[in-house]
Parts: C-alpha cells; sequence; structure tokens
C-alpha cells in the first residue's frame, strides 16, 4: 500500500471534510459583490472584442455567461485572472475589480490574483504527473507546507471536488488515467487546492459526456456555497440548471444580464429571448 | 421550395456515358497496371533503403578487414609511440577525448537549453527583448549550417589567445595571466653533482637569474632553505649536506614552472578546456534548436493550467514545461555529443596534433589528443601498420559514438514510461 494514502486514510477519521485545512483562507460572508465590471473594454490588435460593459458579479453565486460564439464572453472570462496576458495582442480598457484590488492595473501581481481567481478550462488539462502530483502542484508553488498538511490539503480538495472516493486508493497512479469526467473533476481540485475565492470556468462540461457534465453541474451548485462562481456555457440548460445569474453576450456586448430565471422566462430584450428559445445560436 | 424543383429532383438524370457499359476487360487492365507500378514503386523504396544501409555495411566491412586484427588490448592500453607502431595505442586520445566532451558538455547543455526556454517561454515584455529574441532566433538558425572548421578559427581567437587582452602565452617568458595553481621557480644547479637548487620566481618576465650572493630558495621536498655562495677560489665545501644548498657565484637558472591539476591561467592557450568550448560553440545550435522543438512540443493547455494555478513564468518551465520536454532534450543533446566526438577540424585548429602525448591531461590548461585527431595523423601515415592503427582506432570511435546514441534510446523510452 501507498504510504501517503495510510496517512490520509488515519487524518480522515478526525477530519471532517467541510472543514478546511488551515492553508485555506476561511469562506467570506454571502450576499456582497466579489467581482466589479466598468467599462470595460476589449481588443485582439485592431478587432474589438468587447464593448464597454458593466457587471457585477454577486459573492458566492454561479453567474453563467451565455452567447454565440465569437461573443467574447471566453475574452471576459480570461481577463478576469488575466490569462489573457499570454496573448500578445490583447488589449484592455474599463475596470475590473476584485475588492479593492483593480486586477487590469500593471502593478497588480497576476501571480497572487491568479491563485485568489483560479481557473478551470474547457479541456481536462491534467499534468502528467500522479493524482496526488496534479492536486499539491499548486499548494508546492505558493506555500511551505509539511507532508501531514499536504497529505490533509489534498484530501480536501479532492473531496470537495466529489473525487476522492474514487481517486483515494490510486493517488500515486497517473492522473492521465482517469477519465475524462474524473480529470476534470481533479481539476477542479487542483484549482482549489490553493484556496481561491473566485473559480472561473470556461466551458467545463463541453467535452464531457452527459453523465460526467451531471456529477460537475452538482459539483459546482455545492461549490458555490464556499466559492464564487463564473462560468462560460453554451449550453443553455446547464445555464438554467445550475446558474444563479446569466448574463448575455452577443457581438461583444452585453446584452443583458439578470437572475437565471428572469433570462429564461422573462427577458427583456428581444435578442435574448431569441437566443434562450433557441431560435438562433 | 418550389413545385419545379420537386419534379425535377423527382426525374433521375441519365447515367454519364463514361460510367455506362462498363469494360470490365479494360478494367480489370487499368487495375493491374496501376497494382504493378505500385509493387514497382514498393521494390524500389526498399532497394533504395538496402542501398544507404549497404553503404554503411561495406564502409564497416572494409575497416573491420583492414583494422580489425589490431583490435588488441596494447590499441586501447598504450600511447603512440613514433618508432615502434607494433606497440602504437590509442589511450591518452580515448581519455582527452572525454575530457573535451566532458567541458563541451558542461558548457553547451546549460547555455542550449536556457536559450530555448527563452525563445519559446518567455513572451518578453519589452520591443527591445523581442527584437534580441528574433535576432537570436535568426542567427541560430544560420549558425547551425555554419562549417565546424569556421568554429574552429573562432575558438582559436575566443579561447586560445582570447584577442590576446589578457597577455600571450610563450614558452619561458609568459605574460599570460595566471590565477591559480602555478609556482614558477628558477633551477639552479648546486655543488652537488646532479642536485638542483629552486628559487622562487619573483618577476614572470625574467626568464633567467644570475646568482649574485646568498638568496631564499626550496629544496627538492619544497621546503625553504637558505642557499649558500660558493666563490672560486675560495675552499669548496666538502659536506655533502652543505653542498647540496650552495650554488657556484655567476652560476645562471633557468625559469621552471611546476603546475598543480587546477592551474588556471587566461588565455586558456591550446587547452583541453579551450578545445571543448570551442566544440561546444559547435553543437550550441543544435542543442538550442532540439531543446526548442521539445519544448514547442509541450502541449500549450499543460501550461495555462499552470499559469492558471499562480505559477510565475518560471516556476511554469521548472515543474511543468521541462519536465514534459527533458526526454526530447536529452536525445538531441546526446546526438549532438555524437557529433561532437567525431569533430576534428576545430579541435585541429584549436589543439594542434599533440598525438605524442603519453598521457591525458595533467592540468586544467594541458593539451590532450582527441580520437579523431589520432586518427587523421594515423591515417595520413605510410606505414601499413599506422593504416590498420587507424581502421582500428575508427572501429573503437564508432563504437563510443553507438553507446552514445544507445543511451539516448534508453533514456528516451525510460523518461517516456515515467
Amino acid at each position: 500500500m501507498l504510504p501517503v494514502t495510510e496517512t490520509v486514510k488515519d487524518s480522515m477519521a478526525s477530519t471532517s471534510s467541510n472543514t478546511p485545512p488551515a492553508a485555506v483562507p476561511p469562506p467570506s460572508r454571502p450576499g456582497e459583490t466579489t467581482i466589479e465590471i466598468t467599462n470595460f473594454n476589449a481588443w485582439y490588435g485592431d478587432f474589438q472584442a468587447l464593448h464597454d460593459l458593466s457587471l457585477s458579479i454577486p459573492k458566492h453565486r454561479v453567474t453563467a455567461f451565455i452567447g454565440p460564439s465569437g461573443c467574447g464572453k471566453s475574452t471576459l472570462l480570461k481577463w478576469i485572472n488575466r490569462m489573457n496576458d499570454i496573448v500578445p495582442s490583447a488589449t484592455a480598457r474599463g475596470t475590473l475589480r476584485l475588492g479593492g484590488l483593480d486586477i487590469l492595473s500593471p502593478g497588480t501581481d497576476v501571480v497572487r490574483l491568479r491563485r485568489q481567481i483560479g481557473i478551470v478550462f474547457q479541456k481536462p488539462n491534467p499534468f502528467p504527473k500522479s493524482i496526488y502530483d496534479n492536486v499539491a502542484f499548486g499548494p508546492r508553488l505558493h506555500m511551505k507546507l509539511t507532508k501531514e498538511q499536504l497529505d490533509e490539503l489534498v484530501q480536501w480538495s479532492l473531496e470537495k471536488a466529489a473525487v476522492w472516493d474514487e481517486v483515494k486508493n490510486r493517488l500515486h497512479a497517473p492522473a492521465l488515467g482517469l477519465s475524462g469526467g474524473q480529470q476534470q473533476r481533479l481539476c477542479i481540485a487542483r484549482a482549489i487546492a490553493v484556496g481561491p475565492e473566485v473559480l472561473l470556468m470556461d466551458e467545463p462540461c463541453s467535452a464531457l459526456d452527459p453523465a460526467s457534465t451531471l456529477a460537475i453541474e452538482d459539483l459546482i451548485f455545492e461549490l458555490r456555497q464556499q466559492y464564487t462562481i463564473v462560468m462560460v456555457t453554451h449550453n443553455m440548460q446547464q445555464a438554467s440548471r445550475c446558474s444563479d445569474q446569466t448574463a448575455f453576450f452577443f457581438n461583444g456586448k452585453l446584452i443583458e444580464a439578470g437572475d437565471t430565471e428572469d433570462i429564461f422566462t422573462k427577458p427583456r430584450e428581444k435578442q435574448t429571448d431569441d437566443y434562450v428559445r433557441g431560435r438562433f445560436g | 421550395m418550389s413545385a419545379g424543383q420537386l419534379r425535377t429532383a423527382a426525374e433521375p438524370k441519365p447515367v454519364p456515358a463514361a460510367l455506362q457499359n462498363p469494360d470490365a476487360a479494360a478494367q480489370s487492365r487499368n487495375s493491374d497496371r496501376r497494382q504493378r507500378n505500385s509493387r514497382l514503386f514498393y521494390w524500389l523504396c526498399i532497394l533504395i533503403a538496402c542501398l544507404s544501409v549497404l553503404v554503411l555495411g561495406v564502409l564497416l566491412l572494409s575497416i573491420g578487414v583492414q583494422g580489425g586484427h589490431r583490435l588488441t588490448p596494447t590499441l586501447l592500453t598504450s600511447a603512440h609511440s613514433e618508432l615502434n607502431p607494433e606497440v602504437a595505442g590509442m589511450w591518452p586520445s580515448i581519455v582527452g577525448s572525454f575530457f573535451v566532451l566532458l567541458v563541451c558538455a558542461a558548457f553547451a547543455i546549460p547555455l542550449g537549453i536556457a536559450t530555448a526556454v527563452f525563445l519559446e517561454e518567455f513572451q518578453p515584455k519589452s520591443a527591445w527583448l523581442n527584437m534580441a529574441r528574433g535576432f537570436i532566433q535568426l542567427n541560430i538558425a544560420n549558425l547551425a549550417g555554419v562549417p565546424s572548421i569556421v568554429y574552429g578559427l573562432l575558438g582559436l581567437s575566443a579561447f586560445v589567445y582570447m584577442f590576446n587582452v589578457f597577455g600571450q602565452i610563450q614558452v619561458n617568458e609568459s605574460t599570460a595571466w595566471v590565477i591559480a595553481g602555478e609556482q614558477r621557480f628558477y633551477q639552479v644547479r648546486s655543488l652537488e653533482t646532479g642536485q638542483i637548487v629552486l628559487i622562487p620566481q619573483s618577476d614572470p618576465t625574467q626568464s633567467k637569474i644570475t646568482i649574485t650572493g646568498p638568496i631564499r630558495g626550496v629544496d627538492a621536498a619544497g621546503n625553504p632553505v637558505d642557499i649558500e655562495v660558493w666563490e672560486p677560489g675560495t675552499p669548496r665545501p666538502t659536506d655533502s649536506e652543505i653542498k647540496r644548498r650552495t650554488v657556484r657565484l655567476g652560476a645562471t637558472g633557468g625559469a621552471y614552472s611546476e603546475r598543480s591539476w587546477y592551474f588556471f591561467r587566461l588565455p586558456l592557450g591550446p587547452s583541453f578546456l579551450a578545445g571543448g568550448l570551442t566544440l561546444g560553440l559547435v553543437i550550441l545550435p543544435i542543442v538550442i534548436i532540439s531543446s526548442q522543438e521539445s519544448l514547442r512540443a509541450v502541449s500549450p493547455a499543460l501550461r495555462e493550467a499552470s499559469s492558471g494555478l499562480g505559477a510565475t513564468t518560471w516556476q511554469t518551465v521548472r515543474f511543468v514545461s521541462l519536465p514534459v520536454a527533458v526526454p526530447g532534450i536529452l536525445t538531441g543533446v546526446i546526438l549532438a555529443m555524437g557529433r561532437a566526438i567525431g569533430e576534428a577540424a576545430p579541435v585541429l585548429i584549436v589543439l594542434g596534433a599533440a598525438i605524442s602525448k603519453d598521457s591525458g591531461p595533467q592540468n586544467l590548461m594541458d593539451n590532450v589528443v582527441t580520437m579523431p585527431l589520432l586518427i587523421f595523423d594515423w591515417a595520413g601515415r605510410q606505414q601499413a601498420t599506422f593504416q590498420e592503427l587507424a581502421a582500428a582506432a575508427i572501429i573503437v570511435l564508432l563504437v563510443a559514438l553507438l553507446l552514445l546514441n544507445g543511451a539516448a534510446i534508453y533514456l528516451r523510452q525510460k523518461m517516456q514510461q515515467a
């Protein structure tokens, strides 16, 4: 038997899965705004991908971005934790605020920012390492932890991501041996292991089968108790099933944002109505 | 949809003439002909593939026939001998090649991988750095095609002479900068027959000393002694102990230096360090390009995953990109080393052909002979024995190459499994 699995099993009895290990910051109170977006514009070279949009993302809620391909929703998502820094032609103007932090300011420490705002990508992208090392990757970057603390944190994250029971007996097996849905939940565990406040999800289920999609959706619903979640999705049913707030984008503009129920049952704009009814897009 | 379109769809068009009344015999002939061409091409490919292997086989066979019987333990253990080719061997050249390759690897591998990481992994923020990146990229592509003899000339001026900024190396007088490991003495004959005294040299440009009075010196064991002077005409000391440390007035002595293994000076002179660095330059573009290819093959999704977790660029390189790219980098590096071990031209220019050396390097500034140099020299001699020896040495060199390539394949397999 693998030694780490043993220690993790031992600590399982004492640790309740709902209390995060000491390394993870305590959750904040619900009901406030986490991310405030004001007059935001974004470009790729000369092409303006987003036009002057303002939106506030509430704390401990799931916000879904919907809209046809190329409407700018992924662009906005990737600006929220500055993943677009990697794209040389991407520029932005306007304000993105996380609490008191000006996200777009050149002085912002993107490394700390990305620890606060984690991201889960469309295709599961575990590292070609063991399951354990995948989850421990982030904590090892940011913190000095003892082996026991790390074991505890890995177990907590995997439990939180609802994948612990499936992998607890093979923590040191290669992560690439997992199924697609398990890999995606592993990626979510990896993202929450660094203790973010916000989780960005870029079409987290589009590469998965229906059963895995269901598991991830349940997980998203669970996770919003502790995390603010922003999700891009092409799947309208998914947005209506697991989000609290929905924002509809079209051609780089934010057409409408509001409670998910309102957007899907009584939208104010005709374009929104057409889109959610499946008339275009 | 209009009614007219529907009606047209209901009436099928007549089958084109080309498809009516198929000529079965013609079709079969056609098919046979194409099958035959295909088989012909298949055998042509096999023939050409065999031809290239055949050339290699003929080469190996002729070398084997010529030098096989010279492949003896003597060849591997003894040194070159001008007078008696029967006992000549290549041991110093094996050691020499090893040390030159060691320096070459220590220089080219870190530099090459670091350059590849800069070119592939870091997006330069400033326009200036971006231009530098483009410039370096362009140059590396060009450098890979430069003939190695040109690198030899570069190594000669950059490493052997260092553009003479650190002075020059000459036989007795030297203005080179000695950094460590050298003690210079004058050796003067003492009154005891066959014994000398050593006097530390204070001025390195003074290649001779003339004894004018008593002076401090050292004995053969390195202990300081007072050196006495005997003036001709006065009674000669008789005690052997005193004669040992007494010199004649007006005796002269030449310079002599004792070098530790860590003897280091600038410029490097024709030393194995200079040779290794020059070979490092030869393989640097190869290492950079193969490392770049391996890094480029790392999925961008992994880099995104890493930076999405808040890893810095360096952490992403260190913990994600490099570990994934290592098998490819390693393969490139070992193949480059294979090129380095067989290079003769740049080494010949930098080190000369010091084939009479009877051992490996004695200190960091020592000259060496490498396997290709020895082969080059032996193959050019008139005695048939030396030509056979050259063939045998080629076999040894090929085996060394084979070992290197085998190691590359083994390591790649092993790392890809892990």
